[in-house]
């Protein structure tokens, strides 16, 4: 009986035909840009040590990140950076049960995708 | 009680806390880092050099390292959770990241330890 019921659930998982709320994109988001991150992590690591080992690798680094595909790769960064924590401070909020009614969460939603935009913008400005 | 409630209770409660901490420490960070970043505004080697050579900064930057592969444990692990259903497979990658993120922080150690 039971198992007849859960059968004829309706079911849609057709990526084409799903659209997702703001918030399952924010929240979808968090996730990938932090996997990025982790991905990127040993690049970052190498970059540091670049940076602040010596005048050579220091040149050599910034001379490398002058290319515009590394410039490209940064602005990525640049994104996945900003997404992960625009968007985790927006969850650490929602944990202390700040905006949590759907109306306001599609808001602050909405906050977090702009902020992410603007300061994408401003680092693309500053490096180019 | 908060001990009895993080191990007892709910034992998951602890890796739930444990990333919403490493996440505020590594937000202050953050803030910290760029306000600083803004006000120096580093320019070549030298001041870079000298900008980070600081014990206190490479002390935060330390504690935001560790904060960071903590946090990063956690994140990887619930991502392999939710979309690796071979538990082998899962325990195998589980393992290539935490050998991965103890490695980093000994490379981190090296830098902060070398300036």
């Amino acid at each position: 009986m039971q198992k007849r019921q859960q059968k004829s659930r309706p079911k849609n998982l057709n990526l084409f035909t799903i659209r997702l709320p703001i918030n399952a994109v924010v929240s979808i988001l968090h996730r990938a840009s932090g996997m990025v991150l982790f991905v990127m992590l040993p690049f970052i690591l190498l970059a540091f040590q670049h940076l602040i080992n010596s005048q050579e690798t220091y040149s050599s680094l910034v001379q490398l990140l002058d290319h515009w595909f590394f410039k490209l790769v940064l602005i990525g960064m640049a994104w996945a950076f900003c997404h992960h924590f625009f968007a985790g401070i927006r969850h650490l909020l929602q944990d202390v049960h700040w905006m949590t009614t759907l109306q306001k969460a599609r808001f602050s939603g909405r906050v977090v995708l702009w902020m992410v935009g603007v300061s994408v913008a401003i680092f693309t400005w500053v490096i180019w | 009680m908060l001990i009895q409630l993080l191990t007892n209770k709910y034992p998951g409660m602890r890796l739930w806390l444990s990333q919403r901490l490493s996440a505020v420490i590594m937000a202050i960070y953050i803030v910290l880092l760029v306000v600083l970043l803004l006000v120096k505004q580093p320019a070549g080697f030298k001041d870079w050099h000298t900008f980070v050579s600081l014990i206190w900064f490479r002390f935060i930057t330390f504690l935001f390292f560790i904060s960071l592969f903590i946090h990063a444990w956690l994140g990887v692990s619930d991502v392999f959770k939710d979309y690796i259903f071979n538990k082998k497979l899962r325990a195998y990658l589980q393992i290539v990241v935490d050998i991965l993120l103890v490695v980093y922080l000994l490379w981190v150690s090296i830098i902060l330890w070398n300036i």
